[in-house]
């Protein structure tokens, strides 16, 4: 099957009645020829059920579990993406559904696809988003007592409020002395320790360097 | 107080064998096997690979990313090789945490758990820089005061604070075998 048909046929088999129609959408997202994938987005309501029909022999037969895992969207709030893939009939599927930024809970689908259980542990230390009837819901990699879910947008990466960054790649700033002449780039949620932290507002401007003066223009 | 000759008889017998403990965390560790290959071939230098386990080990190389969660493992690790012992710490990462320094998973430096003997800049560092830290580090020990009991080797970190934590950066000295340096105790 196509990556359209794959979509095309979930959404038949999940749209059974006038009530649901609409709300199932089928996708292909990019990848190059060849290396198209379907992609149904599905009510968070229904995540389990097109799971399950997804991997029914009888409805698309995605029998391989790949992986879980979601996607910070901000005031969207997330969205859980699941990759199926059908062993015998060589086709996939992502599956993806949006949920709520407050109280973001999702269907386990563990007793379908038992493989799934860890995905969703990690997604649960992540994001933050809870699974429901998951059997064993615990943070799985990240070091005991860690607070947050780093993996949000909101989540601060604090390394820098309690420690001067050690780097010297800016132009002009090393070992060898001379004050930066720009301030230090900083990755996406790292912030300034001059406006978030105990260190707010306490930190000095870097001095920065006399131009030297003009020359005699002759 | 050993004489001379017979120190120096210890230390050359100490630094040409030294059975290595590869601590590989992350990509540096390929590095460090291919440094132990054919082409660049440390075993010539004396450092034998693979040592059965840590308790039979000299030297440990650190080499690849040290994340919170790997810490406990690399200090009891470190904890159960025999003293006198030494460790490398090899590329940027084990060094001061390097492009992840930002990380929330990441540890600032495997120095802040273990101390360090050599450190090896790079991202990752060629097997010639390994080399090279393999070479410091035996003058390293070259220059150790060695007798009957062993080499005294104070724990740098024993004395250790939260304060040194967020300390600066380690200023380079003299290098090894230079007049302006003083060794150990």
């Amino acid at each position: 099957m196509t990556p359209e048909e794959v979509g095309e046929r979930l959404v038949a088999l999940l749209t059974t009645d006038q009530a649901h129609s609409g709300e199932v959408i089928a996708g292909v997202s990019g990848g190059g020829p060849g290396h198209e994938r379907a992609v149904v987005d599905v009510p968070v309501a229904r995540w389990w059920e097109a799971a399950g029909s997804a991997r029914d022999p009888a409805g698309l037969g995605c029998d391989f579990f790949d992986w879980l895992s979601a996607v910070d969207e901000l005031e969207d709030g997330f969205t859980v993406v699941a990759h199926l893939w059908s062993s015998r009939r060589k086709h996939g599927l992502l599956l993806r559904a949006r949920v709520a930024r407050d109280n973001p809970v999702v269907e386990s689908v563990v007793d379908l696809f038992p493989g799934a259980a860890w995905h969703e542990r990690e997604t649960y230390e992540m994001f933050g988003i809870t699974f429901a009837r998951h059997p064993d819901l615990r943070p799985l990699l990240l070091p005991p007592g860690f607070e947050g879910n780093p993996l949000r947008k909101e989540f601060v990466l604090a390394a820098r409020v309690a420690k001067t960054w050690p780097g010297a790649k800016e132009p002009g700033e090393s070992e060898a002395g001379g004050p930066a002449k720009r301030a230090p780039m900083r990755p996406p949620g790292v912030p300034d320790p001059n406006e978030w932290g105990p260190l707010k507002g306490k930190v000095p401007a870097p001095e920065r360097p006399e131009r030297p003066a003009r020359r005699e223009r002759p | 107080m050993l004489g001379e000759p017979i120190r120096f008889v210890l230390n050359w017998g100490r630094r040409y064998s030294l059975w290595v403990f590869n601590f590989g965390l992350a990509c540096c560790a390929i590095e460090f096997i291919a440094s132990s290959m054919g082409r660049h071939d440390f075993i010539r230098l004396g450092v034998i690979p693979f040592a059965h386990g840590p308790r039979q080990a000299d030297l440990m190389v650190v080499s690849g990313t040290v994340t919170d969660k790997m810490a406990p493992a690399i200090k009891r690790l470190y904890d159960q090789m025999p003293e006198p012992k030494y460790v490398i710490s090899f590329g940027s990462c084990s060094n001061c945490g390097g492009p992840y320094w930002d990380s929330y998973s990441v540890t600032k430096g495997v120095d802040q758990l273990i101390p360090v003997d050599v450190y090896v800049p790079g991202c990752p560092p060629r097997p010639e820089a390994l080399l090279h830290g393999i070479l410091t580090l035996q003058q390293k020990i070259a220059a150790e005061q060695s007798g009957p009991g062993g080499v005294s080797r104070p724990d740098p970190l024993a004395a250790r604070d939260a304060a040194s934590l967020t300390a600066p950066m380690v200023k380079p000295s003299a290098p090894y075998g230079s007049p302006g340096r003083t060794e150990g105790p």
